[in-house]
Formats: structure tokens, sequence, C-alpha cells
């Protein structure tokens, strides 16, 4: 196999936000084509040099048959390749992956991947989404929420692993401690939280209370990343990270279809409703860079529930299977001494934007000391993961600041 | 989300549109592959795929048996058995029809034929849901009109 390891960098990683409370509300079109137009004017790759455009899945709140067009359109560029990455929320580190294929491979010198969503300013995404994540044939008629799909593996993981309800809030005191300090984040003027708070706040769905779960990024976030080789990456940029590693892994579609696959990535001994494709994307992307968990500094995930970040620090391999409750209970991603650990405040304090590559953007920006919120001392390397739901699309990539390998 | 799902239809081939508010989010809409299954539901029937070469249960829309690729897949009564894998009680209701049952519980169930049926879970009274609870397959019209397959814990089999 063609050595991918360290062969490409992320040349470049541009933001734009709007909020519901802006006075002029902005169109996630409008947001994406910002970050686009920042990304391209700051590394000098105009407009004629982009050899590939990929968008992550297509904004809910802007819906058209061709997305991917709309910002060939908008920002008049002409790339050979153009198209939406579509594993859900794994789409997003999804559009990277393509490009460093399409890079390594020499028929283009410039990727241009772009996420973006900004469905809260538009959408009501409580009364209008609650089932959002389920079938609607087959689950929605029987009344769940996403909260009580997702709970089917929360029941599952502390029945199976004896995690408790103190383990999960853990980590969403910890999340929100990290928050306090990122002038964005959802969850800042709620200030801090503790164990008892979210054991204490109302129960939204079996064993999911209020503050189990992630509430929405109040605005919209588009995110812009010019991927290229690392030989020519110094040529637009002084702050390169290289992508060192990447892993992928798609298994379901719904929740209620889980158990009915077997035989495959994460299930090939059988099906679970615990573990996931997370394993497989995190093995493939750590053999690739040549690092393990130990060397990671800084961790990113997008799962929108507490148990669910537990779980992924298992099968991101930062602790043992069916350890993550007693990991955490330890201190293990606590704000003072412990792994850096979704440090914008994360999906349960930040909020969550849809999918995004505003999370990998964090570990850029600590990495080179531009970080908004709490800064991170000395990262090298860092894992971001990209998750779709109902825990069924995992994209792992793995950055650092010097080649691994 | 003011999902129209009140009543079976007949016409399967109408599709049927879920709104959000005034917002078009896609089609309920049983189609050709799903069928059976909706005509056995509004016949008090709970039907799962079935391929016979493999001997093996489906649910739901399986076109092709990934095992072993056969195209033949006949709809066959589930036996009505299981036990409760998972589930979660739902307090906060995806809509206000559905809020007027809550709190009401829905999760997996695993079934005698190997399928693990989402659906909605009910306790008797006096009987609390478990994982491994025992669980029979019955009818109930829900919050919104709909008459669906559900499983039931029942004080007994509980014990």
């Amino acid at each position: 196999m063609t050595k991918l390891a360290n062969n490409c960098a992320i040349a470049g990683i541009t933001r734009a936000i709007g909020l519901r409370s802006d006075q002029d509300k902005k169109t996630p079109l409008q947001l994406v084509v910002e970050a686009c137009s920042q990304l391209m004017r700051q590394t000098g790759v105009g407009r004629n040099r982009i050899g590939a455009l990929f968008t992550g899945r297509m904004p809910r709140s802007y819906m058209t048959l061709q997305y991917s067009q709309s910002l060939v359109n908008e920002l008049k560029i002409a790339p050979m390749f153009s198209t939406e990455v579509t594993s859900h929320g794994g789409g997003a580190l999804g559009t990277i992956e393509l490009a460093v294929l399409a890079l390594n491979a020499g028929l283009i010198d410039y990727a241009l991947c772009v996420t973006g969503e900004a469905s809260p300013i538009w959408i009501d995404m409580i009364g209008g989404s609650a089932n959002w994540e389920a079938d609607l044939q087959f689950e929605a008629p029987y009344g769940p929420t996403t909260p009580a799909l997702y709970a089917q593996s929360a029941c599952r993981y502390m029945h199976e692993c004896g995690i408790t309800a103190e383990q999960m809030a853990r980590v969403a005191v910890e999340n929100r401690r990290w928050a306090l300090h990122h002038p964005y984040a959802a969850m800042r003027a709620k200030g801090p939280i503790s164990v008892a708070d979210v054991l204490n706040s109302p129960m939204i769905a079996s064993p999911l209370r209020l503050l189990d779960c992630a509430p929405w990024f109040p605005g919209g976030i588009a995110s812009a990343a010019l991927i290229t080789r690392a030989e020519i990456a110094r040529d637009v940029c002084a702050e390169p990270a290289y992508i060192a590693g990447f892993g992928q892994s798609n298994t379901h579609e719904w929740v209620g279809e889980r158990m009915g696959t077997w035989g495959v990535g994460p299930f090939e001994q059988g099906p679970s409703m615990v573990r996931t494709g997370a394993r497989i994307a995190a093995a493939q992307a750590y053999a690739m860079a040549g690092v393990g968990a130990r060397d990671i500094d800084i961790v990113e995930t997008s799962v929108p529930f507490t148990y669910a970040n537990l779980l992924m620090l298992e099968e991101l391999g930062f602790c043992a299977e069916g350890e993550g409750g007693r990991f955490v209970e330890a201190g293990g991603v606590d704000f003072d001494g412990g792994l850096p650990f979704n440090t914008t405040g994360g999906y349960l304090s930040f909020g969550q934007s849809g999918q995004g590559l505003y999370l990998l953007k964090e570990i850029v920006d600590q990495m080179w000391h531009h970080a908004e919120g709490y800064p991170v001392a000395n990262v090298e390397t860092g894992l971001v993961h990209g998750h779709g739901g109902p825990l069924a699309c995992h994209s792992v990539m793995i950055v650092s600041k010097q080649p691994t390998c | 989300m003011s999902s129209s799902t009140e009543a079976t239809v007949a016409d399967w081939s109408a599709g049927r549109h879920v709104m959000a508010g005034e917002l078009f989010l896609g089609l309920y809409q049983p189609s050709p592959e799903t069928a059976g299954f909706w005509e056995g539901v509004a016949r008090g029937e709970l039907l799962f795929k079935w391929c016979a070469a493999c001997a093996r249960a489906y649910h739901p829309r399986r076109i092709i048996c990934p095992q072993c690729s056969s195209t033949q897949l006949a709809w066959r009564p589930a036996s009505g058995e299981g036990k409760v894998y998972s589930f979660s009680e739902v307090h906060r209701a995806p809509t206000k029809a559905f809020g007027r049952g809550a709190p009401y519980t829905v999760g997996l169930i695993e079934t005698a034929e190997g399928v693990h049926y989402f659906c909605r879970i009910v306790a008797q009274q006096g009987a609390a849901i478990a994982i491994d609870s025992p669980a029979r397959l019955d009818f109930r019209v829900l919050e919104t009109g709909q008459r669906l397959p559900v499983f039931v814990v029942s004080a007994e089999g509980a014990r």
C-alpha cells in the first residue's frame, strides 16, 4: 500500500460563526463561503488552483440536490473532484481522507474541504427534530426521541460494563470546566456544574438526564481546510499540521438495524449495542501514523451524550474495554491534570453544530497556540473523532506538528 | 412533529408527508419491500422476513439475505416470544401527541427468532421492565391512534 502517513498536511483551517442572536442571521451557505474565502486569502491559493472540493453532508437548513455545486458556483472554482462526503458525521473528516488519496495520487495539488451547518438559526431543532435519528417507518411510530435511541446503547453499556450514572456525570462536569474558558461555548454562561447537578437534572430518556445530553450550538459554524502535499505545504503556510493517520468505519443505519449486523467491522464476533466502528477507525489511524494512544496530547470527540464519551475513551484506546467509567472517575479526563479531552467544552458544553471540521481546527489551533479557549501546553500530536449517529459512522484522524514516522 | 401516522392505509404507494411545523422532512412511506409488514400489522400479526435457506429471520426491510444472497425472502409470523434486550423510559416525548402517554418505554426486544425488534415495551400492572424480562407480543393503540405491535412484560413473567 502507498505510504499515506504524513504525506499531506493541513495548510490552513478557517472558521466562520453566526449566532442565533445575531441581528443579521446568516445561512450556512454564507458561513461556508466566508470560511472558504478567508482560507483562500490567508494561504494565497486562489480559486484557479483548487483541485478538489469535498464537502460534508449538506446542511439541514440549506438543502439542495447538488449542494457541492452551490459552493462551486459561489466560489467560482472549477475543481476536478467535487462531491459531498455523506457518511453522516464521519463525513466531515472523510472529506480530508479523500483529499489525501487524491493528493497522494498526484491528481491535484490543493483540496478544499468544507463543512457547515446553521440549523439552530433556522430550524426548531427540538420540536422539529426530536426523532430525527429514528427510522421514520419502523421506529418513529413508537415515539422515541434521539436521546431514547442513544439510551439503548447506554442501557447495554451500563449493564455489560457496570458503568454508573456518577461516572457518566463526571465527563459532563469536566467538559463544562473547559467550556467556561471558551468565548463561544453554549453553556459557558451557565457556570460550573457538579456530579450532583447532573444526577438531579430532569430525566429525558432513562438513563439519560438533561445534563447527560448535548445542547445545540446556538448558531451555525462553517469550517474550511486546505489540504496539500507536505512538501508544498510550507509554500503557502507557516504552521502546517501533518495528517499522520486516519481511519473510518461505517456499520448500520438505525438503532433497530444495529443488532441485525454481524460478521463485519466491530461486529465481527457478533452484533453489539456497545462496541462501535470507532475502535476500527482508531486502530487504522494509529497503525498508519505509527503512534499509540499514549502519544496523543489532546482529544476531541463528537458524541452527544455523556456515556458515549466514556465509551469512546475505550474505543479510541485511552483505557481498556469496559474501563471508561473507572478511567474518568480516577481523573483520566480531569480539567486539572487529565488527558486534555473536548477542550472547547465538547458537544456537552460547547454545543453541537451538526458535523464539522471545527473540532479538527481546535487541535490545530492548540498545536500552534491560537486556541480561543483554555490553552493546552505542548501539543505535538492530537486525535479527533468524528461521529455520525446513532453510533453508526466513525472517523478518526491523527494530526501532528512534526511527521510521526 | 405532526406526522400523519394515525391510521394504516391500503394504498401504500401514496406515501405520507412527515412535517416539522410547516417544514417538509420526508416521506413516511411504506414501499413494496415493506408493504407486507404493514399488511400484517393491519391483520394483527407481526411479520419478519424469513430466509428459508439460512433459517434466519430479519427485520426490517431485508431485500436480500446478507448470508446467502437469496432474494426469496418470505414474510413469516413472529412467535411473539421474546425478552427485553435494552430499554429507555421516555420522559420528554417527541410530540404533544406522544406526550399524553409519557413516560412510556421504548426498547429492543430479543425475539425467539433472533430479531432485535425496536418497539414500545409495556409493563403490566405490578411488573417492572428490566433487561432479560420475558415479554410477549400484543397490539396496542398508541397515542397517535396507530395500532402497533408492542411487547408486554407481565407480572408473572418478571418473577
